[in-house]
């Protein structure tokens, strides 16, 4: 059961604000609810596996910068800052 | 001129010197303009593709090396970053972002001499399976431009197949390359895990997607594949496929070869038209010397769950970056605290998205991470063993790519569950990091269908031997444009 | 009982580049946003590019904190929104597979006491905020991600720390074996941070963020206990939370509680395959690491007969230590060792004042030499030590220069002699009834000489010219 006050917790967590929550509660729940599924599938003794690298593959240390002024190209603000929206605590 | 030719006939063609570079592209363009008000496949053209066709002529006049290419028009898909392009992921999110680097792809292409003809819609952040979660509008089908044309590289697929370009680059994530190619009728092509450089492929779910080439025919993937697989310094998931020639050799046949008939994609809900083509096929592979059997996976009733169950969560934090405040649109940060800023930048996400973003922050989330999140983990890698004991005994295993036929637009947009199920014969190949690839099989009704084909992993060559032979047995129709 | 756990952050500044980028990993030479690429902005489409080097540096410190060290490495995701972090999610290591960040269960000693190393990760730091703005109302939040990136190696103890000054003792330490390894370079601004988490009488653990210094560490840290304290002795209950050191007030202060409802949603980063360690890569980094401090230290008073308080002083401190290898020699190790912590040590003390000193471990080599063979008084080579150091030329030129050569010329000092002798009549005649107060004609003829006579042959000479 996913309630209401769930999705709005989780959209505060994802920081997405979320004009009518009741509409997103039906279709999530819907979903959420199909993934019920999961708990038949007995994989509980399961190992999660990865892909593996050697440390040789890896980057060498080089210092290269980027050959662009990057935060040209991006939002920029009192020279060359990024600015952020004021912070409350 | 003619349009409807396949890559390699077109390389061909410039190199022989039939046709130039520049009538081609600029006839794509004007294809293009005819076609696209209606279809919908392009979010921004090219305008100075038809210059840089010219300046590849110059060089194939004056003697130059000239890329493999030679001025060929390809489609991108909008999650791959082009320098200095817009590049938005059918989103409003990034209306305004200009990518200021070459997706290793892209790069590639550039040096064989490609030309981008322009970037093609999508799913909006690649989530979805018929490209109306686009926010800039669905592409439609040109089978019949009621339908669907699958998604989420609706416009890639829609492209190839109306002769706006020659071929096109897509991403598959859950089928979003070959599920397109299904409803198009084109060859669709997802290939092992860690194959093709996702350096510049703007992340939906980053563990397991790849991009995949959209071409009209199977010799033209192996002909892509050539100019843009291998090892990339840039992605550290990419795997060293020793230079391979996917192109050589591809018509060696497929006799002896064992396939596996997967049953839990040919069960319940299955169109009998999907039914009758995929059986079809199989019987033409079985005459072609192939040996078929039914196999069983067990854990694929379990992997659409697991499938977006783990692409929820990865999406929620590949997409926990776009706050709009480096980059994004225009929305003026005045008056507002962090956390009211971000949370309103951030409702410029279409529904599906904030939906998929909602299930990301929920399904990992500590009180819930033990039922959903871990346990769709646990279900890839039992997949994963599953799958990879059925390679010990078949060659290749085969499906429909789709189980039913391009529906409707608008016909499964408000119930999400169904349409989840319509990845159901996909996901699994990109669960386990296996090739797979759609070829164009059958038309029911106007309506394209496409039988997909799996290998093990590293399997590449194998398979695309394996997708020509069965490309040669069918001569389809044209497309009703 | 008081309880004390560390949490220290070093930032790996030896290294070249960032922890997944090449831009550099010592970012303060730079303009504003002027050191960032597509990576470390986590541009969309960009993917990470770990840095060998900092996995084997990490894994060198583990080893040196006496750490295992796994055989397969692997890096997850913190998700958390702050525009300090350009991905929003912070790339980090975990222990939720099995032990799979760079190093756990170790020790290092503090004196007498061992304290545990529960586990070292590497992360990257994010960028910093500069906030402008005298009021909340008119604050503009502004942010150069120059920093973001950078390779960290956190550092987490068990709380086996009883009061501040063993924390403090500890961050000592460490910062040494630090500075020792070369792999981090602590002085720095900022390149070393610490967290602490206080609990007394086995009570909850409060943890205390936003410490700048280790000297405000040791403030902070006596605080809280103090605040503890006095809560406990009123019978009123300690809550388990997070509190920032404020430094105007010298106080520590309950932050608000929403960090507490932060769920980082940990998984594993995808675009990052686990780092196979195998026991050859092992060997190799270990047959790599420079002599640790302890067996330095030992070294120096058993093959050299250094006293082990100097020992101390030398091993310790890198500075010291490589001055010492450059320079000694079986002979004058004592020597040097002696001049390293006299009359060296005062003059650079300070970072600025060693980049500055031009006084190399030739130049010291030469300097215990001449003093052990007399070519130079030991008071003549405080001179010529600090004129080395501002101007770097060589001691015989300094000698000559300054004239603070040893008068060891028998007949020159002769002659002196017989002068101090006609000038000294009252002391010439002491000493021959008093021989132990010959010192103060030795005084005399040290003052005619500017310091510079040979002590032992004017010594010889006074006495026969006396005749005693």
């Amino acid at each position: 059961m996913v309630t209401e006050e769930e999705i709005e917790h989780v959209s505060k967590l994802m920081k997405i604000e979320v004009d009518d929550h009741k509409e997103y509660v039906d279709k999530v729940h819907a979903m959420i609810d199909y993934f019920d599924i999961l708990d038949s599938a007995g994989v509980e003794s399961e190992e999660i596996s990865m892909p593996e690298i050697s440390i040789s593959e890896l980057r060498e240390d080089e210092h290269i910068p980027f050959d662009e002024k990057l935060i040209e190209k991006l939002n920029h603000y009192k020279g060359t800052y990024v600015r952020a929206p004021k912070m409350s605590s | 001129m003619n349009l409807k030719i396949s890559a390699l006939d077109y390389v061909q063609e410039v190199k022989t010197g039939n046709i130039s570079a520049e009538d081609f592209v600029s006839k794509t363009l004007e294809q293009i303009q005819n076609v696209d008000d209606k279809l919908h496949a392009f979010l921004s053209v090219n305008d100075k593709a038809v210059d840089q066709a010219r300046e590849i002529d110059k060089k194939i006049k004056s003697g130059q090396k000239v890329g493999d290419c030679f001025g060929m028009p390809i489609s991108i898909k909008d999650n791959m970053c082009i320098k200095d392009s817009k590049t938005t992921c059918a989103s409003k999110m990034l209306e305004d972002f200009v990518a200021p680097y070459d997706a290793t792809v892209i790069s590639k292409l550039k040096q064989q001499d490609a030309i981008f003809v322009g970037k093609v819609n999508m799913d909006e952040f690649a989530m979805g399976l018929t490209t109306e979660f686009s926010a800039y509008g669905p592409s439609k089908n040109p089978w019949n431009i009621d339908c669907v044309p699958g998604g989420s590289s609706g416009g890639s697929a829609v492209s190839v197949s109306a002769f706006e370009c020659v071929a096109s680059l897509g991403s598959d994530t859950g089928g979003s390359v070959r599920n397109p190619a299904s409803f198009c009728s084109t060859v669709g092509y997802k290939p092992t895990y860690g194959l093709i450089s996702r350096y510049g492929l703007i992340s939906y779910a980053n563990s397991i997607e790849q991009i995949g080439p959209l071409t009209r025919t199977v010799k033209d993937t192996a002909f892509m594949l050539n100019m843009i697989a291998g090892l990339d310094p840039n992605d550290n998931t990419t795997i060293d496929n020793q230079n391979q020639d996917y192109l050589s050799n591809i018509e060696s046949g497929i006799e002896g070869k064992k396939i596996g008939i997967i049953k839990e994609m040919m069960g319940e809900g299955i169109d009998p038209a999907v039914l009758s083509a995929t059986k079809d096929a199989i019987s033409k592979l079985e005459s072609l010397g192939a040996i078929c059997e039914e196999i069983s996976l067990d854990m694929v009733k379990y992997s659409v769950a697991a499938y977006y169950t783990i692409t929820a969560t990865e999406a929620g934090s590949n997409l926990a970056r776009y706050d709009n405040l480096r980059y994004g649109y225009d929305f003026p940060l005045e008056g507002y605290e962090f956390n009211s800023y971000i949370s309103k930048a951030r409702r410029n996400f279409g529904p599906e998205v904030t939906r998929r973003m909602i299930i990301g922050g929920f399904v990992p989330s500590a009180g819930h991470a033990g039922k959903y999140f871990l346990k769709a983990l646990k279900v890839k890698s039992k997949l994963t063993k599953e799958i990879n004991n059925a390679f010990q005994k078949f060659d290749f295993l085969i499906a429909p790519t789709v189980p039913i036929l391009p529906f409707k637009i608008g016909e499964k947009i408000d119930d999400p569950v169904s349409l989840f199920l319509v990845d159901i014969n996909t996901v699994t190949a990109n669960l386990t990091g296996k090739p797979a690839i759609s070829i164009p099989y059958a038309i029911s009704n106007g309506l394209p269908i496409g039988i997909q084909l799996i290998a093990d992993s590293n399997n590449d060559k194998s398979l695309l031997q394996a997708a020509y032979a069965l490309e040669q047995t069918v001569s389809l129709p044209e497309v009703p444009i | 009982m008081t309880m004390i756990g560390l949490e220290i952050h070093c930032q790996l500044t030896n290294l070249n580049s960032k922890l997944f980028c090449s831009c550099k990993a010592n970012y303060r030479e730079f303009e504003i946003n002027e050191n960032i690429c597509p990576i470390c902005m986590g541009l969309p489409g960009s993917l990470p590019r770990l840095n060998q080097e900092a996995i084997k540096k990490a894994t060198i410190i583990a080893m040196a904190l006496n750490c295992s060290t796994p055989e397969k490495i692997a890096f997850f995701r913190k998700n958390y929104f702050y525009p300090d972090s350009p991905k929003n999610f912070q790339t980090t290591q975990l222990n939720i597979y099995g032990d799979t960040s760079v190093g756990g269960s170790g020790s290092i000693m503090v004196g007498d006491k061992k304290i545990r190393i529960t586990r070292i990760q590497l992360e990257e730091d994010p960028g910093r905020l500069i906030y402008e703005g005298s009021s909340s109302k008119n604050q503009i939040t502004l942010v150069d991600y120059n920093r973001a990136g950078t390779p960290l190696v956190e550092i987490v103890t068990e709380p086996d720390f009883e009061t501040p000054k063993e924390v403090r003792d500890f961050l000592n330490i460490l910062s040494d074996i630090l500075t020792n390894l070369g792999v981090a370079d602590p002085s720095l601004e900022g390149a070393m941070r610490a967290d602490a988490n206080v609990s007394i009488e086995g009570g909850k653990k409060v943890e205390i963020k936003n410490i700048g210094s280790f000297h405000d560490l040791e403030k902070a840290t006596h605080f809280e206990i103090t605040r503890q304290e006095s809560l406990h002795a009123r019978d009123i209950e300690i809550i388990q939370e997070t509190r920032h050191w404020d430094d105007k007030r010298k106080i520590t202060v309950s932050s608000r509680s929403k960090e507490e409802e932060l769920d980082y949603r940990y998984f594993l980063e995808g675009d990052i395959p686990w780092i196979k360690m195998t026991s050859d890569i092992h060997e190799k980094l270990k047959s790599q690491m420079p002599e640790s401090i302890s067996s330095k230290k030992d070294r120096y008073v058993s093959k050299y007969n250094i006293p082990a308080q100097v020992a101390d002083v030398l091993s310790s401190d890198k500075y010291y230590s490589d001055l010492f290898e450059e320079s000694h020699t079986e002979s004058n190790a004592k020597e040097v060792a002696n001049i390293i912590t006299t009359e060296l040590m005062g003059l650079v003390d300070t970072r600025e004042k060693r980049e500055a000193s031009k006084f190399t471990g030739k130049h010291l080599k030469e300097l215990a030499d001449s003093i052990q063979s007399g070519k130079i008084s030991r008071n003549s080579s405080k001179n010529a030590l600090h004129e080395i150091l501002k101007t770097g030329k060589d001691l015989s030129t300094v000698i000559s220069e300054l004239d603070l050569g040893n008068v060891s010329d028998e007949s020159e000092l002769s002659a002196i002699i017989t002068q101090v002798i006609s000038e000294e009549s009252q002391a010439v005649e002491q000493a021959k009834s008093n021989p132990q107060t010959i010192n103060f004609l030795v005084g005399k003829v040290m003052q005619k000489t500017k310091g510079k006579a040979d002590p032992v042959l004017t010594l010889e000479l006074l006495k026969k010219q006396i005749g005693i």
